[in-house]
């Protein structure tokens, strides 16, 4: 029996080309998107190192000092009094006129004298990556980007170390001249082969006319945080003396904390905002008052794509857009489906009476149809499987991302497929069920065999 | 056998309303070969889709054996069907995509307790039957409007059915290969004891079998 549906089925689908066609586009391109959406994020937010704790961070990437100016508006009351117009003069109105706003990361010090000891933090770390070195060898130009950081970097961020080691905050507070190079950096800069970069260990990088050694090399990152994908990470107490040194809240640090565990980020964001609000400010006839918003790994991630003042509110408006594209491309294959099958049902009323008048019951022709539909959806999925893994190939060989490897998460694809599967089997179904109810004679007459 | 009471099809549109079949009443015994004749439109195939019953009639009522029939569309209806009715139509009705011989399979699909060579074997002695052994492979479109026939006969007697309704079975053939059909059939009946109903136009055919019911606009006059 099942034989026999199987052959008609592929000789039903192979005789309907167009319909074939289409049906099968549609599942196998709703699978592919699928498939690159979820690599991509999940090579993005997916935990890889070093983002292995990434479920316990709060970023602040930027803090806001303002000031609200007032301007005091003289009130003219005006009334009729005897048929005299008295004026009222008295009254005064405030009126929010301007402010005065300062927007980006903070300063060492606001960072080691206002925010340390947060409760529920476990660890913190602070770094620039906005300076980047050029450097000469053999008549080449390198640019290597950079990322000046504290030891407690290395703890929060589970780099993988391919030789040498972190420094330390020990190292940091000595001002010593160290630095941890990442793979590349360190293959084009001493001209180390794959697997060889013990050699570089000792070895000194020459950064703007200072010499710093090699105490480690990192494996590349594989996602697009600019700086956890620096060439170069250098303790901090190397920076400039103006960097170092300033007063005023704003600077070039952002800040990583790691919550104590997964479930008290909540608590550490909340702690965050209460302590901007006991911060005394610098020079309050400027700015009087600090206000910024704490974000977790997914929080920020939608706060760097979409820009919006809160990283909270940017991450359900990213849901929101996310859930709403994948409904719409779960729904192109199957109004599709559904679309092309009542015509294909319907043209085939002869065949379901005649099957009927020979013995079939209703749910003999519905598992025909619906049979027929999975088996489409089956050569759909694997279309969807090779067309995935070809682009996903296409991609990480061309470089196109930057350097970020997608990679083919099966277990999605199991989940997607049974989705297209499911809906398949209902787009099957419905018009099937309308058609196995229709009178044997009615359906026979219909009459295209 | 088949018992049909005060039967009436009617069918309405909003413009005119057309009695199909008029208040019949006919009995058929078991074993039976029934002819059915008449002008054209008169009403034969509806009778004879009542009596397979893949009709409903809009009065009046049908039984088979002791049981008047009620559920047109369950399970065991279904059943009955497939076990005991065979159709041959007008118009062959025999499903393009299939081969031959998987056309002439397809009552046996919804039997249970056989297996594909089963299937196969039955389908090629019914085939053997109607002489078209040789095309089995062969797709409807390939076969001519005689060879379609004797497929939809095959196809109405793989099963074995107590009850065959042929509606014009020898209409498309030439007068040999009529007369051979029509043998199968009085074979079918003589030593099968299958009770057959057959809708013809041909005087010589009808004057073969038992019995002749002439109808007229829909309601029997002899
Ligand atoms: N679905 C329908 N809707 C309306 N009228 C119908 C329908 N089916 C059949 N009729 C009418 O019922 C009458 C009987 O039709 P039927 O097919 O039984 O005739 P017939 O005797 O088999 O004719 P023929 O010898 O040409 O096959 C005809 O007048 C036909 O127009
Ligand atoms: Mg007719």
């Amino acid at each position: 029996m099942l034989k026999n549906y199987f052959t008609l089925a592929i000789k039903v689908l192979s005789r309907r080309k167009f319909f074939t066609f289409i049906s099968l586009f549609g599942i196998s391109f709703t699978l592919m998107i699928l498939m690159l959406i979820t690599a991509f994020f999940q090579t993005e937010l997916g935990g890889q190192a070093p983002l292995g704790k990434k479920d316990q961070l709060v970023y602040l990437d930027y803090i806001t000092t303002f000031k609200q100016f007032q301007d005091t508006i003289p009130e003219v009351d005006s009334t009729m009094i005897d048929g005299v117009m008295r004026y009222d003069t008295t009254g005064y109105r405030y009126e929010d006129s301007g402010r005065s706003i300062s927007r980006g990361p903070g300063s060492i010090k606001f960072w080691n004298t206002h925010m340390m000891d947060i409760p529920f933090v476990k660890s913190r770390t602070i770094y620039m990556s906005r300076q980047s070195f050029d450097i000469f060898i053999n008549s080449n130009k390198l640019t290597f980007s950079s990322t000046f950081t504290d030891g407690d970097f290395f703890n929060i961020y589970n780099f993988k170390f391919l030789a040498g080691a972190p420094f330390g905050n020990q190292q940091l507070d000595n001002q010593a001249q160290v630095v941890v190079l990442n793979k590349e950096a360190c293959k084009s800069y001493f001209g180390i082969s794959e697997g060889n970069f013990e050699e570089a260990i000792g070895k000194e990088v020459k950064l703007d006319r200072k010499n710093y050694e090699v105490v480690g090399v990192v494996d590349r990152v594989n996602n697009s945080f600019g700086f956890l994908k620096s060439d170069v990470f250098i303790p901090y107490t190397n920076a400039a003396p103006e960097v170092l040194n300033r007063e005023r809240f704003n600077g070039s640090f952002s800040a990583t904390f790691l919550a104590e565990s997964a479930n008290k980020t909540k608590k550490v964001k909340e702690e965050l905002v209460k302590r901007s609000k006991v911060i005394p400010l610098p020079n309050p006839e400027q700015h009087d008052q600090l206000e910024y918003f704490p974000a977790t790994l997914e929080e920020r991630y939608a706060w760097t794509i979409m820009g919006m003042d809160k990283p909270e509110e940017c991450y359900k408006y990213a849901i929101g857009a996310l859930v709403f594209l994948l409904t719409l491309f779960f729904m192109l294959p199957t109004l599709n489906l559904i679309n092309l099958n009542i015509s294909r049902i319907m043209e085939r009323s002869s065949e379901i009476g005649v099957r009927k008048a020979f013995g079939a019951h209703s749910g003999n022709i519905l598992f025909q149809f619906v049979f027929e539909n999975i088996i489409l959806t089956f050569i759909g999925g694997v279309i969807g499987f090779i067309l995935a893994y070809l682009l996903l190939n296409t991609i990480n060989g061309s470089n196109f991302l930057n350097g970020t490897i997608l990679s083919f998460n099966y277990q999605v694809f199991i989940y997607s497929f049974l989705i297209c599967l499911g809906f398949g089997i209902l787009s099957g179904f419905l018009p099937a069920w309308r058609m196995s109810r229709v009178h044997i004679v009615n359906a026979i007459k219909n009459n295209q065999l | 056998m088949i018992k049909l009471q005060n039967v009436s099809k009617i069918y309405r549109t909003k413009t005119i309303e057309t009695v199909a079949l008029n208040n019949i009443n006919l009995e058929i015994a078991e074993g039976e070969f029934l002819s059915v004749m008449g002008p054209s439109g008169c009403g034969k195939s509806t009778m004879l889709n009542i009596m397979g019953l893949i009709d409903e009639p809009s009065e009046g009522s049908i039984s088979i054996g002791p049981n008047t029939i009620k559920d047109y569309n369950g399970k065991p209806i279904a059943k009955f069907r497939n076990e005991n009715l065979g159709f041959i139509f007008q118009s062959f009705h025999l499903i393009n995509d299939l081969s031959v011989i998987d056309n002439v399979e397809l009552p046996l699909l919804y039997r249970s307790g056989i297996n594909g060579k089963e299937r196969r074997a039955m389908a090629e002695e019914a085939l053997t039957k109607v002489g078209l052994k040789n095309r089995m492979k062969h797709f409807p479109g390939q076969l001519s409007g005689g060879q379609k026939q004797r497929v939809a006969i095959a196809r109405a007697i793989v099963g074995k059915p107590s009850i065959i309704l042929a509606d014009e079975p020898t209409g498309n053939l030439d007068s040999v290969m009529g007369n051979e059909i029509m043998d199968i059939l009085l074979d079918l009946n003589q030593n099968d004891k299958t009770t057959i109903i057959m809708v013809t136009h041909d005087e010589t055919m009808a004057r073969k079998t038992n019995r002749l019911v002439r109808l007229f606009d829909g309601s029997q006059v002899s």
